[in-house]
């Protein structure tokens, strides 16, 4: 070979390009946290850790944002981002974050619930790696995560996922996916220990009402629902219809699974007292059959292959060409938590979780998400949480 | 980090050096260059923790 030290040198240093153009943006994103401003009722910001020891100084330790009320009465959970494909839960308990005042009860916040997830990517769906949500200041950016928790931080996968404790044999990525690895344990692979530390808190604080939010696909019949064990169909049936009633939204309720290991709203069922929801917002986004996995199709939701599909009656939710935009997602999960809450409350009036401060399905679609968020940049930077 | 994570990076560390080696004493061909330095993209990204 002719010129062969610079032969090598040369493609040596066109590597070295390659690493720094296409891996720069993934390190970045990895790194990259977001900027959560306490709100009027945030007390306390603790980590998961705390609850669960094992997840000190990993990349799947995440913040707890704990709202005190004035008097005394029942506790709450909202967990968002349990999958961080699905950033409607994440930015609805943001919303709850920096605007919620409680005046009865606890509320336990985790807005990014699997952070490993969030700093993961899906490259092979060619997702982006953020979404900007605008604001009434200039656009907020948000990590877009993958469903599961990078093997960065945890590897490698089993051929097979056997849940704990009931050893229902669950796809090997089940075993990254943390609604598979309810109710966890305090040594066992990362994302059990999440999961522990979540059922660690509602079993210490003595949780009341647990709510963890998603989005489906609008061609997955669990969409556009709460889904709800037996313990809590009632108040979610209540919730159900007086959304329906009264904002003039639909929001199904949907049997938990008796026979599916490792769900949220069956695990904190079978392993605790505390009432699990898990709601479910229509998410075109994550639909197979779309355009390109574009921010604007994650925000507006609409897409022209759906549209067509609505036609020929082949997704479970209405669809028209309006989409299925962020701001009604995000609205449908507020709404239905004030609800959940407020339907709790009246059947257990000792143990009442009053919340006020959070705006509501039409506040939410008439003003936009991003309405609600406060601006990091003029915050006291002691109230600004990294995460 | 488990047992199996750390024994999987030293790994990496063992392969990419006898893709180095490989790319070192390579004499006659441009293509094996090329193909050995494409080996060593996801072994780098892994051990640097990028992706």
């Amino acid at each position: 070979m002719k010129h062969e030290i610079l032969v090598k040198s040369g493609l040596a240093a066109g590597l070295a390009a390659l690493l720094i153009w296409g891996g720069l943006p993934l390190y970045r994103h990895r790194h990259f946290d977001l900027s959560i401003v306490e709100g009027p009722g945030v007390g306390d910001v603790m980590r998961l850790s705390a609850y669960s020891p094992g997840l000190a100084g990993t990349m799947a330790d995440t913040s707890v944002f704990v709202l005190r009320g004035r008097e005394p009465g029942g506790a709450a959970l909202l967990l968002g981002d349990t999958h961080s494909n699905e950033p409607e839960g994440l930015l609805a308990t943001l919303i709850f974050i920096e605007n919620a005042v409680v005046d009865k009860g606890t509320v336990y916040i985790i807005p990014v619930f699997n952070n490993s997830g969030s700093r993961n990517t899906r490259a092979g769906d060619g997702y982006p790696l953020y979404f900007d949500v605008p604001t009434d200041w200039g656009a907020v950016r948000f990590r877009m995560g993958n469903r599961d928790a990078s093997p960065l931080d945890q590897w490698p996968d089993p051929d097979v996922y056997i849940h704990y404790p009931e050893r229902q044999m669950l796809s090997y990525i089940d075993v990254r996916n943390v609604n598979r690895t309810w109710p966890g344990r305090p040594a066992g692979p990362l994302m059990e220990r999440v999961t522990y530390g979540a059922m660690e808190i509602m079993r210490r604080e003595k949780v009341d009402v647990a709510v963890d939010m998603h989005g489906a696909e609008t061609m997955f019949p669990v969409t556009n629902c709460i889904v709800a064990p037996e313990r809590s169909v009632k108040i979610a049936t209540l919730a159900a219809l007086t959304v329906k009633a009264a904002e003039g939204f639909e929001d199904h309720v949907e049997p938990s699974p008796a026979g599916f290991r490792g769900l949220s709203h069956r695990e904190i069922a079978d392993h605790s007292a505390t009432m699990p929801f898990l709601l479910e917002a229509p998410i075109p986004f994550l639909d197979q059959p779309t355009g390109p996995k574009t921010t604007k199709l994650l925000m507006d939701g609409k897409d022209p292959f759906l549209l067509s599909l609505a036609g020929k009656k082949k997704l479970f939710v209405p669809y028209d060409a309006s989409g299925w935009s962020m701001d009604r997602r995000v609205g449908q999960h507020c709404s239905v938590v004030l609800e959940i809450l407020r339907q709790f409350s009246r059947k257990n009036p000792g143990k009442a979780i009053v919340i006020r401060g959070v705006p509501r399905y039409a506040d939410i679609v008439r003003q936009g998400v991003g309405h609600y968020f406060a601006d990091p940049a003029k915050a006291d930077a002691k109230k600004v949480v990294r995460n | 980090m488990t047992l199996v994570m750390i024994a999987y990076y030293v790994l990496c560390a063992f392969l990419l050096a006898l893709l180095a080696a490989d790319f070192v004493r390579e004499k006659r061909s441009r293509n094996d260059l090329v193909l050995t330095l494409l080996v060593m993209i996801p072994l780098i990204l892994r051990l640097l923790r990028v992706k």
